[in-house]
């Protein structure tokens, strides 16, 4: 199925030169330390904690409501220690989910309501299915798709997933689209 | 990505009979025929621990029973358990320094090594204790008795195909052409020699006790049903069936289990169709015949909502993938068993090629219960450019489309509308299912021995499109 246009306000949205829509409505901690790699979306009600860490993200991730994105601490003997969380390209994370992940490879797509512990590892190509629970410290290697409470391999993905997850975040790109004004605005 | 997370509306028909969407299909450049998982031969490449990626030839897996030697799954929710570190002041009171132990604590349910008392390791990779299994002995001494019994077995087939003829007359070859005795009976499809020539026939079986049943079974004690927070689940026992802890006392952390990397292997010309790269970090292919390379790939775009005898609009979005200009034809669905016997029929006159084994066709029970209206005309479908991606002019090329036919087009992508008319007679919650024939030109680039140019060929393939239920409305 071919995916639906999906319109934002166009008020709502800044678009930067190099083409990443971040909404107004999300709270981005430290934005000096937050590097989008180009048409990114963040959408309204995200958070970024680049307070804690940098936060650096590839071309095309798609950062949806509600979703938080927070660099993970490791604790030593004399207090806590913050580290930077790299996410690749065409990453997708799905609306609620909280991601504490170390780093988070290329073509991954993070379903609904996931939370994924801290320090966590997502290899390149990998799927966590809505409402999964990724204990802290967990490696989740390439081609396989991770579900339930704590999370575990329940499939392999196929071997086109790289170009399926390419074609996917373009497409949302290219569907995430301003509202046409309608007749009485133009006036 | 529909791929991934949606229902498959639309499925391929397999050369094997099975459906299935393109993304889990394979296209041999071989056979020019579609594969899928079903009808190739996996191989395993190399062993993995998904949690080190330490990664291993097959041999030195099945030497470490396919467990990896460092991590550890957690026996209560089987995560993989982490090290974690202690310092603690010495108690002997020689040194003052504190020294650091290490322990295994799993992250998700917080259990330790320590609730099961096995004591602290003073190095982090630790020499964790083995469990000592209660029946580790008895099945070893039986796997040798079928060791043995199998091998002597063997030595009795062996000398009885020694008297046939047939096989003493093709070893005498060997010294004609230099073949070495072991290829020789490699050829012929015997197991090797013994070596030195001995007679490897072992007289004696080693002694084993046969298991003996028990009339008289202890009840269980009272304590089992009342305190069931001890007991362990079916799960965490059959996790590690050797040991089967009965209490969560018993309980043993156990190595984690390898993943493994797989190639596959087209069952009639034997080329692969896919081998990944060996390291277990890396996603690219050494050879990837995916048909979502290889073939159009056919996506509902939009339609209407369906009424039972009246005909509805459909689109479909269909997406060259390949370096080559391609045109489509539409027609009715293909019967595949008669593909395949003609298929055979020309096979066995002409070449007289051995057929690989095929396992039994898979009767489809799809049953089509939706008419489709298909454009007569001929698609042409542009070949593929990355660099048109990054280009946002518009396109260049000037096709003469039927504009009943296509409704849009945009670089290597073009819509094409269809008519759909639900057949009479279908249930409200039944689900509609279209079927028809695509046939589009592929070219060949690999060169082979015969025909260095590329070389164009007709491929057919039947798709099944199917809408989800709820859309379908009667009309009274």
């Amino acid at each position: 199925m071919e995916l639906v246009d999906k319109y934002y306000d166009k008020a709502e949205y800044v678009e930067t030169t190099s083409g990443n829509k971040v909404s107004r409505q999300t709270v981005l901690c430290g934005s000096q330390n937050i590097v989008l790699n180009g048409k990114c979306i963040v959408q309204s009600d995200a958070i970024i904690r680049g307070d804690l860490a940098n936060v650096r993200t590839g071309r095309y991730c798609i950062i949806s409501k509600d979703a938080v994105i927070r660099p993970p601490f490791k604790k030593f003997s004399k207090g806590v220690a913050f580290f930077p969380l790299h996410m690749g390209d065409h990453v997708y994370v799905g609306e609620g989910s909280i991601v504490n992940a170390a780093s988070v490879g290329s073509y991954v797509y993070i379903g609904k309501n996931v939370v994924i512990g801290r320090r966590c590892i997502l290899k390149d190509c990998c799927m966590i299915e809505d409402d999964a629970i990724v204990p802290p410290e967990t490696v989740i290697p390439s081609f396989t798709l991770y579900s339930g409470s704590p999370a575990v391999r329940r499939d392999n993905l196929p071997d086109c997933t790289q170009d399926i997850m390419i074609d996917f975040t373009r497409n949302y790109y290219q569907h995430f689209i301003p509202k046409p004004k309608t007749k009485d605005e133009l006036v | 990505m529909s791929y991934l997370i949606q229902k498959e509306y639309v499925k391929y028909e397999c050369t094997c009979g099975s459906l299935k969407p393109i993304s889990k299909l394979y296209f041999c450049r071989h056979c020019l025929e579609l594969r899928c998982g079903y009808c190739v031969c996996h191989e395993v490449d190399s062993h993995y621990c998904s949690n080190c990626m330490e990664h291993l030839p097959s041999a030195e897996a099945k030497f470490r029973k396919n467990r990896c030697n460092t991590c550890f799954d957690c026996p209560n929710c089987f995560h993989t358990l982490s090290v974690r570190a202690t310092t603690r002041s010495a108690e002997d009171g020689n040194t003052k320094t504190p020294t650091k132990h290490y322990y295994l604590a799993c992250f998700f349910c917080r259990w330790t090594s320590r609730d099961v008392g096995i004591p602290d390791q003073t190095t982090g990779t630790g020499n964790w204790p083995v469990k000592e299994l209660p029946f580790q002995e008895t099945l070893n001494s039986y796997l040798e008795y079928y060791k043995v019994l199998a091998m002597r077995e063997r030595n009795l087939k062996e000398k009885k195909t020694y008297s046939s003829p047939l096989i003493r007359g093709y070893s005498s070859f060997s010294e004609k052409f230099g073949l070495t005795s072991m290829i020789a009976r490699k050829r012929a499809g015997l197991p090797p020699l013994s070596l030195g020539g001995k007679e490897n026939t072992q007289s004696s079986l080693p002694k084993i006790v046969p298991s003996v049943a028990v009339d008289d079974v202890e009840p269980l004690p009272d304590t089992y049903f009342t305190d069931l927070t001890k007991i362990t689940t079916l799960s965490q026992r059959h996790s590690y069936p050797m040991l089967q802890a009965e209490t969560i006392t018993s309980l043993h952390p156990q190595h984690r289990h390898f993943y493994i990397k797989c190639s596959l292997r087209c069952r009639r010309c034997e080329h692969n169709v896919s081998k990944p790269e060996y390291n277990p970090g890396s996603i690219k292919f050494k050879i990837q015949l995916a048909a979502y390379y290889h073939m159009p790939e056919v996506r509902i775009m939009t339609f209407e909502p369906l009424k039972i005898g009246k005909p509805s609009e459909i689109i479909l979005k269909i997406t060259n993938p390949t370096q080559h200009l391609t045109s489509l034809q539409f027609g009715s669905l293909i019967n595949s068993e008669e593909r395949k016997n003609l298929k055979t029929e020309e096979i066995s006159e002409t070449k007289k090629e051995k057929l690989p084994l095929e396992l039994p066709r898979p009767i489809r029970n799809l049953q089509i219960n939706t008419d489709v209206e298909l454009p007569q005309c001929s698609v042409i479908l542009p070949p593929r450019d990355d660099a048109a991606e990054y280009d946002d002019s518009a396109d260049t090329h000037n096709f003469q489309d039927d504009t009943k036919v296509v409704v849009w087009r945009k670089g290597n992508k073009v819509a094409v509308k269809m008519k759909i008319t639900p057949q009479n007679g279908m249930e409200g919650g039944e689900e509609s299912i279209f079927g028809f024939s695509m046939e589009y030109g592929y070219v060949n680039t690999m060169p082979t021995l015969e025909q260095k140019q590329p070389l164009r060929a007709e491929i057919q393939v039947n798709l099944f499109i199917s809408r989800a239920t709820y859309h379908l409305r009667r009309i009274n």
